[in-house]
């Protein structure tokens, strides 16, 4: 974030009474700032009030009830939690929530910097990271119904490695390997999107480092290791808490993967925000959004827990450049 | 120089990544194609050019599968909730940048930890309270949680963004006798127009391609954006038979303004996703 340099500059003397309001000293300017904060902030934090805030509350509250939406609420403290974690439903998504985060996390980051690594030795480097960028932009389940059809049985991946001799190719959209298939399509879509970030602050990199690097005979992956990773830290660390968030909102893409959505996806393949909509917006059962909403407040907790963490840990002494 | 291994790692990455690259492409072409043919063709050859390209696909798709309706529903819903939650947005990330106190820090915080929250933990809630106020299967609701959603990320991204211009100019405005509506209106918003426009077109895509939400909230056919829309014709398919030269179609229909955007604003796209959030 940006520092204060664009404070306007006050009169001398003035800045240790900035602070305390009716003190005088302050320029028509500052006296104007103060005036119009709340009418400017107000629109937008009663909008963010009543449509995020609020919600997040009724949410969290909504988990310690059995509810179905129409008759009366019943109060059930953290039992909804309690039983969440005894449904092995629940914790098939969770394992899949936590697969897609740290697998897939590890390898969109490693292939993101393999890509950065050659990426900034290369030509056409600005062309070449539109076109792996452009993916994020793009709905998830254009690419769930892609694959479906790509990866059908009598498919042109199958039909391509029959060719090649391949007789029993993998059934990729078995219930088993559903899930697989969704982290490699994630994987796929996020990293042009990473690396763009990555590489927004490796172009901040000053070149004498690199110049200096090479001079003492560095190779690409030693300039890589000792040049761009330290510098560019803060952004990667920010990266990593940007890829938790993201990755737990995933939810058109598994819903449509393989093309089916004659009801839903194979459990196999839930993630807890799937597990979130089909418990509350169930097509033959009865909603249940106790459940659902407690299954919403945990991935939220995991979330934040995750978040802190990295943020702990990925934590380094900012270089100066 | 590089030493030789190095080199010969980075040419082997360079193939990768342009191998990469080419799928992309290949696959978006192909995606385009396909939307050229007929079913039972699709079938018989996956790839293949279209024998005569076969454009009443997109008529069929905007017609019968009700993607027109859905087209105009995505329009009107993504771009209205831009609009409303920049509007909402751009004075308050004004008055946040330029007043540091310590409430200013702390409504910041308040709208930076809403980037921490997933949208399945507001779904239930503000279906509720939608269903309440009998603002369920309708536009104008679904354009609303979009504002609410839009707000931290927007918020956030404009706040960054005013604090980067230099406060001179409003000093001079003030001095001239404007006042602070004045100011905001007619020196710095001008001023500001890249970031918003880069504001509005980030949150018209993230609108775009929203699915859960408006799975949620809307279901008749005159109410539901482009990606429900697709959703169930894909379901529809398990039924009828598939049609997969209309449901490409829908495909390119979902695509298009994605593709067009990119192509002609494409840095602005990138610089708006990545300084955003990076430094």
């Amino acid at each position: 974030m940006t520092t204060t340099i664009q404070h306007p500059p006050r009169a001398p003397g003035a800045g240790t009474q900035a602070r305390r309001p009716r003190r005088r000293g302050l320029g028509p300017h500052e006296r104007q700032q103060r005036r119009m904060f709340w009418p400017f902030t107000a629109p937008a934090l009663i909008a963010y009030a009543v449509l995020f805030l609020a919600p997040v509350g009724y949410a969290v509250w909504t988990s310690l009830y059995k509810w179905d939406g129409m008759g009366a609420m019943q109060w059930r403290g953290l039992k909804n939690y309690q039983v969440l974690f005894q449904d092995p439903v629940f914790r098939t998504s969770l394992v899949n929530t936590l697969e897609l985060m740290f697998v897939g996390g590890a390898i969109t980051f490693l292939i993101s910097f393999v890509l950065t690594l050659v990426l900034r030795e290369m030509k056409a480097r600005l062309f070449a990271r539109s076109v792996l960028f452009f993916p994020s932009l793009v709905n998830g389940m254009v690419f769930g119904i892609a694959a479906g059809f790509l990866f059908s049985p009598t498919g042109p991946v199958n039909q391509a490695l029959h060719l090649l001799g391949v007789t029993t190719p993998p059934k990729w959209l078995s219930t088993a390997d559903l899930f697989p298939m969704v982290l490699g399509t994630v994987i796929w879509t996020a990293t042009g999107y990473y690396t763009s970030i990555i590489m927004a602050a490796v172009d901040q990199i000053p070149d004498y480092l690199y110049e200096a690097a090479e001079l003492d005979g560095a190779s690409a992956f030693q300039r890589f290791r000792h040049v761009t990773l330290p510098c560019a830290w803060d952004v990667i660390s920010v990266c990593a808490v940007l890829w938790t968030v993201s990755s737990v909102k995933i939810f058109e893409l598994i819903l449509l993967f393989g093309g089916s959505t004659n009801s839903l996806p194979p459990v196999d393949s839930w993630n807890t925000a799937l597990y979130v909509y089909a418990e509350a917006f169930p097509r033959a059962t009865v909603p249940r959004l106790g459940m659902a909403t407690a299954a919403a407040v945990v991935t939220l907790l995991m979330v934040t827990l995750v978040t802190v963490v990295l943020r702990r840990v990925l934590r380094r002494d900012p270089i100066e450049y | 120089m590089p030493s030789r291994r190095g080199s010969a790692a980075v040419r082997i990455g360079t193939a990768v990544v342009w191998a990469v690259v080419a799928a992309n492409l290949l696959l978006l072409l192909w995606i385009f194609l396909t939307s050229l043919r007929s079913g039972p063709d699709i079938l018989k050859h996956n790839f293949g050019l279209p024998t005569l390209p076969r454009f009443g696909n997109y008529g069929t798709a905007l017609g019968q599968g009700g993607f027109a309706r859905a087209a105009l529903n995505s329009v009107l819903t993504a771009a209205g909730s831009s609009l409303v939650a920049i509007a909402l947005a751009a004075p308050c990330a004004y008055a946040l940048a330029r007043r540091r106190s310590r409430t200013s820090s702390a409504l910041t915080m308040t709208f930076a930890l809403g980037l921490g929250v997933p949208g399945q933990v507001l779904v239930v809630p503000l279906f509720v309270g939608l269903a309440k106020v009998d603002l369920t299967d309708s536009d104008l609701g679904l354009a609303l949680v979009y504002v609410g959603l839009a707000m931290p990320f927007t918020v956030f991204l404009l706040t960054g963004f005013f604090s980067s211009i230099p406060g001179v100019l409003e000093e001079a405005a003030v001095l001239d006798g404007a006042g602070p509506l004045r100011t905001f209106l007619q020196v710095v918003l001008p001023v500001a127009r890249g970031g918003l426009i880069t504001a509005f077109l980030l949150q018209f895509i993230t609108g775009w391609n929203e699915t859960l939400f408006a799975i949620v909230l809307t279901s008749s056919q005159s109410k539901v954006t482009l990606p429900v829309a697709l959703a169930s014709f894909v379901a529809a398919q398990q039924f009828n038979g598939l049609d997969y030269g209309t449901m490409f179609a829908g495909v390119c229909i979902i695509l298009a303004p994605m593709i067009a955007l990119f192509s002609w604003m494409g840095t602005r796209i990138i610089q708006g996703m990545t300084t955003g959030i990076g430094k």
